[in-house]
This record gives C-alpha cells, structure tokens and sequence, in this order.
C-alpha cells in the first residue's frame, strides 16, 4: 500500500492568526488567547477552514500540480491548539481515494478522504 | 424536545434559503494571502485558479457579520441554546468542487437544513447533530457543494477530558527536561569516573560520586524493544500507538514513543521531540 | 523457620462485591481465624500490603482484636504476596507477635482497576514518580504495557511466540473450570481462543492477562509449636524470602544488561532452595504469580526449572498442567481463579499442603508459591507438618 511522506507542521499562533485572517474567520477563539482561555479553551486553535487547506495542501505537495482535487471530506477530532505540531500521514486506498489522518499530542485531530479526479 | 422537533420540520421545509453573495469577486490577493498562510506552493495558484478548499472563503460573513435570520443553522442553533444544548463542536465537514473557480467570479452560496439527529449521548455529554447543505454559484452554475455537521451538546459537569500524563521532576532530573526542551537529549554523565547513565540520579553507582554533568546524545539509536499498545486508552494518545526501548550507541536505553509507520527490533531510528503539556518529550522516528 | 500456616479465608471472587473492601477484608479475617480454630483476640500481629486500603486498626476495630503487638505494610503491589507470611513468620520467630493474620481485601474490578493508567502513580511527589516519568509521559502506563515490552524482547531473544504464551493461559483456564470457587468455574479455554482474543499491548493479547477481581484472602501464621494444638494440619514455612535485583525499577527495569529474565526472582529463588535445603525438582506443585503469562516462562527459567529461553519448550507438552511434570497453578491462577494480588495462591497452597484442594495434586510435599513479577517480589515453600 502507498503511504505518503509524513507532514509536521508547527501551530504557532502566527500560523494560527494567519490563517484565520487569510480564510476571514473572524471568531476570537482563533485569534485572542484570553478569550479562547475564556471559553475553557486551553489556547487558541485552528479554524476548519484551514484544516481544510492543510489537508488539500498535503495531498497536492505528494500528488503534484496537475492533481485535481475533486472533495474533501473531514471528520473532525480534538483540537489543534498553539504549540502542538500537527504531523499528517497519508496512504492510497483506492486509485483516486487517500485518507489522512492529521495528529497531535492530543490525538487525532482530523481524519479526512481527499478524492483526485 | 417537541420544540426542537417542530423547529427542525419548519426549517427543513424552507428548504434552500439564507442566500449570500461574496464580498469580492474571486481574486489575487486574497488568494496571495491564503497560500502565504497555508504554505501552500502550488504553482497553479500564482496564477489566476483559486485553491478548491479556499471557495468558503469567498462567502464569510466578515468581521461584522449581519444578522441573517433565515441562515437555517444560525436558526436551529438558537433553539437547541435554549433547550439547553449550549455547547458546540463541528464534527463533519465535506466539501465537493465540480470545477475550478478562477479570478473575476463572483460566487453566491444558499444553505439549507438537512437533518437534526438526536438527543444522542456522546463522550462530551448528550446532543443534537445538525447538518447543513450549502451550494457555491458562479451565477446559476453550481460550482461546489458542502455538507457540515455540528454536535450540540449539554456539557456534562464533569466532562473533564484526561489530559496528558507529564513527568514528575527532581532535581536530579531537572538537567534532563531542560535538554529536551532545547532540543537535546542529555544523559548523565558522571565527572568522576565519566560512567553514563540513564535513568539518571543523584549518586554515581560506579563510585559514589554526587558531582553529575551530561553528554549530549546524538540521538540515533536502534530499537531494541517495542510495544504496540491497544487498550485501554491513554490520556493524550491515539490509538494504536507504538512505544519503543531505544538503545543507544552512548549505551544507554531511552525510552519514547515510535511516531514512525513499522517498528521491529533492530531498527534505526533518531531521536526527535513532541510537545505534551509544557514538556518536550523524547520520542522515536525511523532513521532515513 | 518455625511458622506455620494455620489458617486461610476468603470472601467469594466476583466482579462486584457490592461492599466495602473494609468489610471484604473483615470477613476474609474472620474466615481465616474460624478455619484455625482461633479468635479474634488471639490475634497480636496484622500485616498487609502498602498497596491496601484497609488501615490495620480499622481491620482490628471491625474484627475485634483488642490490641496489635506487630503491623507492618510490604511495598511493590503484588511483589508483597508472600512477605507478608515471611513478616508474620519472622514476627512469630522473634515473639514480637504470636499470632499474626496477613489480609488483602481490594474491589479492584468495581473500584480502583489497575489496569487503566494511573494518573496518581504518574505524579507522585517520590523517587517512584520521578522513574514513572520516563514511561507514563511516553505512553506507557499500564501493567500489561510494561509486561509486553519485556516480552517482546523475549520473543526476539529466543523465538518464543504468542502461543507459548497462550499454553500458560490454556493451562491455567482448564484448572479453573474444575475449581467452583473461580470465576472461569466451567469455562475451559483452547489455545485457539487465546489466539483468536484481542491484543492488548501487543505482544499480549487478552487472554494473556489476569482478571480484574473484587475480594480478599487473609491467612494465619504462627508458632509451629502452636500449630500442632491447631483445628487444620499445619502448613509449616519452609522458607520465605524477599528480593529484589539489579538495576531494580517497579514493572519498568528496562535498564539492565538483559531484558528476558526476572533477577530479583532469582535472589528469592535461591534463598527459598537454600533455606529449605532443596532444588526446582523436589517441587511437587508451583503456584507461580500469572498477572500476565510471558513472566510465568519467565519464572520457571528464573527459578531452575528449566534452561533460559526452554520454557517454552518445557511447557508444549502440558508440563503444567494437572498430570503434568510441574502441575502450575491447580487453583485456575489470577487468570483463572480470581486477581487477589497473589493472596489466593498462597490459599491454595496452603490446601495443597493439607491435601483438601479441589484439584488436588496426590503427595503435595512442597509446594512453591510466588508473588508479583516485575517487581521486587517474594516467594514460599510450603510443606506438610
């Protein structure tokens, strides 16, 4: 079976903030601490939006420009706070099918079906 | 309950409602700023093709978002926080793209209410699963689908989620800790007679020195036991996962979680770091 | 030595007693002194496990034994099995005591389990949190966790399989079956099923592992000169002997040299040869502490009845089981019988002794019992007076 080079990225709250910016996601848990901590968060964490184009991202890096990704299907974990490193794994369940699963020192924070046409 | 069920009939016969146009047409910069932070070097996107899982983008309701009061999940959600389902994680997420959206587009999204599913017990407390529809047009043309599910939960008063086991700290092993979170893993060096070791402590059981120091491993070792453990569950950890015994050319044995995909004994491996808790945990990755 | 077993209770062995372990451990007492033909206020000495929730004034208070001249705790979870009889029988030896009952009462399946990870051994403020730090951070918290990692090596080392393994539990569910007071009472297993159960750590599946049991056993000790005048034939104390090895940590000895064998087995193993005057094969019946099976290979190598790494070998032919050269375990063991720490071995030894147990070996003269394995551990050999 076919597995993709690990992914480790590290959340930083810059990554965190960037990318809530750069996908207009305006909710404060992902981008003001205290009121993350407020909301009995441990920090702030991740949008989908950006799990979302994390997994695209990792799928198309391995697949190359010409791979066109046709869905995107999570099923969300635990969250992704600042400071964990979030390490994706992927492998080739069918022709056109990997399943990723994105982890942290928590667990599972997503594990997704990315389908090419 | 019969309230929730009542809301859930009304909204689903509205069926497609809560239509919203993009801010912007599809464009560069936006696009320039979303690569930027995702990292993402996809060549196609310099110029002028949008990323697909970027076309929710394009129809956030911004950092004042309007009221709208037909938006079928807004409306739903309104009446689970009465009932008493405050609390809200998204579950699902899956998103399709007929086709590629390019600069210049336009796009409009209508959403509608697919299901309520409930009350479920779940490992956060009892809840509601409610599931969405939204469509992307580029005027009639339907361009990308996404159905999203969210659990509304009434929190259980206890639901204190394990949290990660972290080491106990001596002074002794302070030097250890203090290694690791600076990327190194140390061991124990005797400034006597030089003897290394691991577990280190206080007194040298060679020859009774208390004067410790440390070498600074290279941190490539070979797997010299492992475990794959199963059951039952480990605060902080997925399961299955792998602990392996590493032994080092130093002589010594550390012990760490295996982040690699196939273990055996004898295996190389190097030494690599993951955050628990404040900690910086030794841990085990197949060397190249 | 000049002690002698005299006594032995229980309570019954289920998965929820519905009472309190204090009132598990007072029965338990109560029964041990009724088997000996004593009273509570015969009774001078008390000894239990440091891992036992039951304070011995609280026992004395519920059974009502006036006054204790000896009480003492022994560390190590189930390592502590049969020092509590070499604490009694030394305390008899020297007349701190006359009569000393050694209890252990635990829910430890509808209470505290001890298979899950225990977050407050991980973070105690003691020399024993620090060395937890180096395995529960990582992930590795639990008994059977710790086990596989030996076992593993083991298998490596000298190409033992799960199946070996399995045979320990094959044997141990068929005295079971026979046994009415197990909880496995009927229900054989075959070396299929072991093989066809669940992993746990892998290498150790399911039925690699004891039970999770509520009850307690508690058992009387004292003179030999006492004993004759006695309600049961005496189990005289042979030898008794504590041990604990290079290197030593508790279930996580990762550190020595070799990973396959139980040394601190084997400082106990030749005190208990050396005391009785005797060797591995004057052994008529071994009860050998079985939490998980691997470490049972390990003990019959530890203790001379076989070579290192031949376990497996010695056992393929049902060595151990009833019939066999080393009968192992006639009560069903903690993965048959019931999870009392051990305790319920040395009960049925003493049985073995007396030639009442259910699943009586004919001629029992010796008869070996050992406590926890994997850490610093205990052991007895019993023989008829």
């Amino acid at each position: 079976m076919t597995t993709l080079p690990p992914l480790s990225i590290e959340v930083t709250p810059t990554l965190i903030v960037s990318t809530a910016l750069a996908t207009r996601d305006f909710q404060d848990v992902h981008h003001d601490r205290d009121a993350a901590v407020a909301r009995g968060s441990k920090d702030i964490f991740l949008n989908i939006l950006t799990t979302t184009g994390l997994v695209q991202r990792y799928v198309t890096d391995w697949a190359g420009p010409s791979a066109v990704v046709r869905s995107i299907s999570l099923r969300l974990g635990v969250p992704c706070y600042a400071g964990e490193t979030l390490t994706f794994t992927g492998r080739v369940v069918s022709e056109s099918v990997i399943e990723v699963v994105g982890t942290n020192s928590l667990g599972a924070h997503v594990t997704a079906e990315v389908t090419l046409a | 309950m019969s309230r929730i069920l009542e809301e859930t009939d009304r909204l689903k016969a509205l069926g497609w409602c809560g239509e919203r146009v993009a801010r912007d047409p599809v464009n560069q910069p936006m696009i320039n700023n979303w690569v930027e932070a995702m990292g993402d070097t996809h060549p196609a996107y310099r110029e002028g093709l949008a990323p697909p899982a970027m076309v929710q983008v394009w129809t956030m309701r911004g950092l004042h978002p309007a009221p709208q009061p037909d938006d079928p999940l807004h409306a739903m959600s309104a009446v689970l926080d009465e009932a008493g389902f405050t609390s809200v994680v998204a579950t699902n997420c899956e998103q399709t793209y007929h086709r590629a959206l390019k600069v210049g587009e336009l796009l409009t999204v209508r959403s509608r209410l697919s299901d309520v599913v409930g009350p479920k017990k779940t490992s956060l407390g009892v809840g509601w699963f409610v599931t969405t529809e939204s469509t992307w047009f580029s005027g009639e043309e339907p361009v990308a689908t996404m159905l999203f599910r969210i659990l509304k939960y009434q929190p259980r008063p206890q639901a204190a989620a394990a949290s990660p086991i972290t080491p106990v700290v001596s002074r002794d092993t302070a030097f250890f800790w203090e290694g690791t979170a600076a990327g190194q893993l140390r061991i124990q060096r005797c400034e006597a007679c030089g003897r290394l070791r691991h577990p280190p402590g206080p007194m040298c059981p060679a020859c009774g020195a208390t004067s410790m120091g440390f070498v600074v491993s290279e941190g490539a070792g070979t797997v010299y036991s492992y475990v794959v453990h199963h059951h039952p569950p480990v605060p902080g950890k997925r399961l299955p996962f792998v602990v392996a015994l590493v032994e080092l050319p130093e002589g010594v044995r550390v012990l760490g979680e295996f982040l690699g995909e196939s273990v055996e004994i004898g295996r190389p491996v190097r030494c690599t770091f993951v955050r628990v808790g404040g900690f910086h945990l030794p841990a085990w990755e197949a060397a190249a | 030595m000049s002690a002698a077993i005299v006594g032995i209770g229980a309570t019954e062995f289920s998965k929820d007693s519905g009472r309190s372990e204090l009132q598990l451990a007072a029965e338990a007492v109560r029964a041990a002194l009724a088997d000996a033909g004593l009273s509570p206020s015969d009774v001078d000495g008390l000894v239990t496990f440091a891992m036992d929730a039951n304070a011995e004034i609280a026992v004395a208070r519920e059974v009502g034994i006036p006054s204790l001249t000896f009480f003492s705790r022994i560390a190590y979870g189930g390592g502590a099995a049969c020092a509590t009889v070499q604490q009694a029988a030394m305390a008899v030896a020297t007349g701190a005591a006359e009569v000393v009952v050694c209890y252990r009462a635990l829910n430890e399946r509808s209470g505290h389990r001890f298979g899950q990870v225990s977050v407050a051994a991980a973070t105690a403020p003691t020399s024993s949190g620090v060395d937890n730090g180096w395995h529960y951070p990582m992930g590795l918290g639990t008994p059977a966790a710790t086990v596989a990692m030996a076992a593993r090596r083991y298998m490596h080392e000298f190409g033992a399989t799960s199946a070996d393994f399995g045979r320990v539990a094959v044997a141990d569910r068929r005295h079971a079956a026979t046994n009415p007071n197990a909880w496995f009472y009927g229900r054989p297993i075959t070396l299929d099923d072991h093989q066809a159960s669940r992993w746990i750590a892998e290498p150790l599946r399911l039925l690699d592992c004891c039970q999770e049991s509520d009850g307690a056993v508690a058992i009387v000790v004292t003179s030999l000169e006492r004993a004759r005048d006695l309600a049961q034939r005496p189990a005289v104390v042979r030898a008794a002997a504590q041990g604990s090895g290079p290197d030593q940590y508790v279930m996580t000895s990762y550190y020595r040299d070799d990973l396959t064998g139980l040394p601190e087995m084997g400082v106990v193993g030749r005190q208990l040869w050396r005391q009785a005057g005797m060797g591995p094969s004057d052994v008529d019946v071994a009860v050998l502490y079985d939490h998980f099976t691997p470490y049972v290979l390990m003990q019959l190598e530890e203790l001379g009845f076989c070579e290192r790494g031949a376990a497996k070998d010695f056992i393929a032919d049902g060595a151990i089981e009833l019939g066999g050269r080393l009968p192992v375990n006639p009560h069903g063991g903690q993965l048959g019988e019931a999870y009392i720490h051990g305790m319920n071995g040395i009960a049925e030894a003493v049985r073995q002794v007396r030639g009442t147990a259910v699943n009586q070996v004919a001629g029992a003269a010796h008869v070996l019992v050992t406590a926890g394995t994997g850490v610093p551990t205990s052991g007895l050999i019993l023989a008829p007076g």
